[in-house]
């Protein structure tokens, strides 16, 4: 299945010629190497059913994410249908919790009102925020929802194992 | 929408607690944003304790909410001309009275802008460069300012100085400022003596705003604190969320939601107040609408979703509304302008001998809004609050009537509402255009006169035997583009012959060749720019400019904010700022005029020996006099040295000399003077409530069924120039997108992301599909000026006779599906841009 960085690495659309990807930042990796993620048990892949929303805390305590069974394959999704997926739920604009909303299919910051798209990498839709939301990298083993580590800097840390 | 590598980084490099600091403001948009840039060595960090790093902010556990985080997007690493790397972070200041730490979208990503080897910017122009056969080559300083200079001289001795055109940025932030502005008019009025001007987005030299200038408003009277204070906003054509994002959040935002009440007390001793109420006339349902109703509840926000051209219509028939409410301001109308003005007004523009219901049932059918609509939003404007005091209404407006019908008309309108209801030049209220480019105008007379000439037709009709293009890019952003475009291409060429039979020749024989080329329909083009650009494949003489952060500059905000945007970095290669690009120019000719024995032509370029930026900020000052005279951008008194001491805070504008020393001014007209020889406002009245589609365009709406509204969005900077090299912006929309209503979006079976053409008279282009509700049925819109497909190309050439300013929102073509684009269909979210809850 195709992860958040096969994602990455295919996703120039468009704008050929334009947009060289870019090398990885080299300030950021002599700043920090980078961090070993821990791996944590969301949840037993039966028990999440149609529609669920999930909060929990990764890559700590004080990192609160949210895992949602979405509707349809999403990019980074694991599960039969790839259609779940986690994110940090701190606003990469300032910082607030951003909230789900299943009707919309958005995550929706209530401070400055930027919406994040689940489906597609937590996309910003439309806000303030200067990066994505970040994705909780997931795994299926034994049948046990697993995170194991995050795309994206989170809110409010400057390396995400602090 | 893909994510870049850039944001999937999971750390940040913290600044030193020796760090190089730089005050500077965002280089985008009108607001202005403040923001603080630390620099410093690679390998060099600070730690994540509060005294290890130089914001002194402790890192070692997680930012509560709205604190000083750094996003990965905030820092990049540039190269110096010392070969060494630095690190840089830019992040916004929350000691800036404008932002209060707040970035936008656009603004979080400054340190994505910089110039780096290793990254896309890398694209940056760095070299001067001469057209070479098929591409360009490297030419020199020396050697292209020799040759542009001789060509210019030789027009302007053959054909006179209007032989030579020129459309070059006159604004603010980056690309433009007081030192770049003051150099370009220097160099074409001053010296070359040119009528054939242009500003950037459009085809003549012309102010956007000429009937508030008629009036004797100032295009920008208010200060931010006055929408903080207002009992009801007013918003004509400006998606203030999207596009000028923090004066929206941070200073509307409270007001709506009531958080501004105390201060409202405190200011208002004694006067009614309550939560601001927010009209909003947009033809479509943006972020602004959905963000005004999230923060105000739906029941304080008025939306007039309004018909393509409809405003002056609506406008009108509030106040006729207001006249026959009698919620006018008699005591300023009486006092502050000139009262035969009134009295057309009331006669022509709202039709006072015909019935109230009359005026306001044809405006309602015109605007496709209801009447009850027109009398509430009267209300809202005019009406005296619970305790009879006057309601305090701030009223604003932007490219959506500036781009309007009729560009006159459409800003009389609503200037003309303001003065009606005395809502100028006291806390809360205001007549302001919003702004697009943040302003920094200072430049000698335009020799021109009025109506502006309209340098488009001159260069099409082959007028213009040299034309000069700086920091803009017409072949995307101006009407009938592609006509534009083909004059360069096609023009150009001739001169191109010339230049490839003389490569190599001494300078002399080229430049009689190309002499030759422009007897014969030629054109010789320069450009001067940052990037490539579009226009720019076509110049025969490429200089590269050096940009924001790169230079010293100096620009007002949209409350007339003046302040020094720090220079922190190397510009790329060989290139210079802007006004040394016009100095170098002036002294060359200056130089050939001397050894032509001509030295009435050889003083017009004197005065061409700037030292330094502030040299050149301290020439310009001399227009200003520091005594209440100058125009609203006047900083006489103002040094470097005042505005590095005023940070990210500076002073506003006009300043005035008091005891010597600068005092700046919050609201201008608080005196309550205008800018008239009678020092009262004048009502610009129309010949009518509604002056209906001009015959051009009647004849183009007929034809084709779609109303293709255009403008900026969120994300997105005018043509992308920075942005098509970030990932982040170009991967959100890596082709313009078309918001399309459902049913239309249906009946043509065209889904999200699918390949669209859109065609009519004019040109045809191409466009991604983004079905949403923020469009009524049988409108569209599209993001102006995509380097992959530009609205420009299918904007007729009709402007409004009074002010040369084109109809840009006023495109009506044919859309059909062309396919699926799984790709994009893929990545990029096309959720809707207008849900805030």
């Amino acid at each position: 299945m195709p992860t958040r960085r096969d994602f990455l690495k295919l996703g120039s659309v468009g704008v050929a010629g334009l947009v060289a990807a870019p090398p990885a930042a080299p300030g950021a990796a002599d700043a920090a190497e980078t961090p070993r993620y821990p791996l944590l048990t969301i949840a037993p892949l039966k028990d999440i059913g149609a529609g669920a929303a999930i909060s929990f805390a990764y890559p700590d305590r004080h990192s609160p994410a949210m895992l949602l069974r979405l509707t349809a394959p999403a990019v980074g999704g694991v599960g039969p249908n790839q259609e779940i997926v986690a994110y940090s739920t701190l606003c990469t604009h300032k910082g607030c919790p951003v909230a789900f909303k299943p009707e919309r299919k958005m995550l929706i910051c209530p401070c400055h009102w930027s919406t994040f798209d689940p489906a597609k990498a937590g996309t910003l839709v439309i806000g303030q925020a200067s990066q994505h939301l970040p994705q909780i990298e997931l795994r299926v083993d034994n049948g046990l929802v697993q995170a194991v580590g995050v795309a994206g800097l989170i809110y409010g840390r400057h390396t995400n194992i602090v | 929408m893909p994510v870049s590598r850039a944001s999937s980084v999971d750390s940040v490099p913290l600044p030193p607690p020796g760090a190089q600091r730089f005050d500077t403001v965002c280089q985008f948009c009108i607001v202005g944003c403040g923001y603080k840039v630390f620099k410093w060595p690679v390998g060099r960090d600070g730690s994540p304790e509060a005294q290890g790093n130089a914001l002194g902010v402790d890192y070692t556990r997680p930012l509560p909410p709205l604190g000083e985080w750094i996003s990965t997007a905030m820092h990049s690493v540039v190269t110096d001309k010392d070969a060494r790397r630095y690190n840089v972070v830019i992040v916004p200041d929350k000691g800036c009275v404008v932002n209060e730490g707040l970035a936008s979208v656009r603004g979080g990503g400054l340190a994505q802008t910089l110039f780096a080897p290793d990254r896309a910017t890398k694209a940056r122009l760095s070299q001067p460069l001469v057209a070479q056969g098929r591409g360009h080559a490297p030419i020199g300083w020396d050697a292209a300012v020799d040759l542009g200079a001789r060509v210019i001289k030789a027009v302007v001795d053959r054909w006179g100085p209007d032989a030579v055109g020129m459309k070059f940025f006159d604004h603010g932030g980056g690309g433009g400022g007081f030192e770049a502005n003051w150099a370009v008019g220097r160099f074409f009025f001053s010296g070359v003596g040119t009528r054939t001007a242009s500003i950037h987005n459009r085809p003549a030299y012309n102010s956007e705003v000429h009937a508030a200038g008629d009036a004797g408003v100032a295009a920008l009277t208010n200060a931010y604190v006055d929408a903080e204070l207002a009992d009801t906003i007013v918003l004509v054509g400006s998606n203030a969320y999207e596009t000028q994002t923090n004066y929206f959040l941070v200073h509307m935002v409270p007001n709506l939601n009531g958080s501004t009440l105390a201060r409202k007390r405190e200011t208002f001793a004694g006067e009614a107040v309550e939560p601001a109420r927010i009209i909003i006339v947009d033809p479509r349902r943006t972020m602004t609408v959905a963000t005004a109703e999230a923060a105000a509840t739906p029941e304080r926000v008025l939306h007039l979703q309004i018909e393509p051209g409809a405003d002056i219509a609506l406008l009108n028939a509030i106040g006729r509304v207001i006249l026959e409410r009698r919620w006018y301001d008699v005591g300023f109308i009486g006092d502050r302008t000139e009262g035969q003005t009134f009295e057309a007004y009331q006669r022509s523009t709202l039709a006072v001998d015909r019935p109230l219901a009359d005026v306001v049932g044809e405006a309602a059918r015109i605007a496709g809004v209801s009447p009850a609509q027109i009398h509430q939003a009267a209300e809202w404007i005019a009406a005296p609050k619970g305790d009879q005091s006057r309601r305090r209404t701030l009223f604003h407006y932007e490219k959506g009537l500036i781009w309007g019908l009729k560009n006159y008309e459409n800003v009389a309108a609503l200037v003309d509402l303001a003065l009606l209801t005395g809502n100028i030049g006291k806390p809360g209220t205001g007549c302001s255009r919003m702004g697009g480019h943040q302003e920094g105008y200072v430049r000698p007379v335009y020799p021109g006169g009025r109506p502006a000439l309209n340098v488009d037709e001159a260069i099409r009709r082959g007028e213009v035997k040299a034309f000069w293009v700086g920091g803009c890019n017409p072949v995307l952003t101006t009407l009938r583009a592609e006509a534009m475009e083909t004059a360069l291409k096609e023009r150009g060429a001739v001169v191109q012959s010339a230049l490839d039979r003389t490569a190599g020749r001494p300078v002399g024989e080229r430049v009689a060749r190309i002499v030759d080329a422009l007897k014969l329909g030629g054109m010789f083009v320069l450009a001067q720019d940052i990037y490539m650009t579009a226009t720019a494949h076509y110049a025969h003489l490429v200089l590269p400019a050096a940009q924001w952060g790169e230079v010293n500059l100096t620009s007002i905000n949209g409350e007339r904010r003046l302040r020094l945007y720090q220079r922190f970095m190397d510009p790329p290669g060989e290139a210079i700022p802007d006004w040394e690009i016009m100095a170098r120019f002036g002294r060359r000719l200056r130089a050939l005029y001397l050894e032509d024995n001509n030295p009435q032509m050889a003083n017009r370029f004197l005065d061409f020996t700037w030292k330094s930026d502030e040299d050149v900020f301290i020439h310009a000052r001399y227009q200003f006099k520091g005594d209440g005279s100058d125009p609203i951008e006047g900083y006489a008194g103002v040094t470097y040295d005042l505005l590095r001491r005023l940070g990210t805070n500076g002073i506003q504008t006009p300043t005035r000399i008091v005891n010597r020393v600068p005092v700046p001014t919050v609201r201008v007209h608080e005196d309550g003077r205008f800018f008239t020889p009678s020092g009262r406002a004048r009502f610009i009245p129309a010949p009518q409530p509604w002056p209906g589609y001009a015959a051009k365009v009647v004849a183009q709406r007929t034809q084709f069924p779609f109303w293709v509204n255009n403008g900026r969005t969120n994300h997105i900077w005018q043509t992308l120039y920075h942005h098509q090299h970030v990932p982040f912006y170009a991967e959100h929309n890596p082709m313009p997108h078309l918001e399309m209503h459902p049913a239309d979006a249906a009946r043509l079976g065209i889904a999200s992301g699918d390949l669209v053409e859109l065609s009519n008279d004019v040109g045809r282009v191409r466009a991604m599909a983004s079905i949403t509700d923020a469009v009524k049925r049988g409108h569209t819109f599209m993001l102006f000026g995509q380097p992959r497909g530009a609205t420009g190309d299918l904007v007729s050439d009709h402007v409004d006779p009074a002010t040369t300013i084109p109809y840009y929102k006023g495109v009506w073509a044919a859309i059909r599906r062309i396919g699926p684009q799984p790709e994009i269909q893929r990545t990029v979210s096309f959720l809707p841009q207008n849900v805030a809850r």
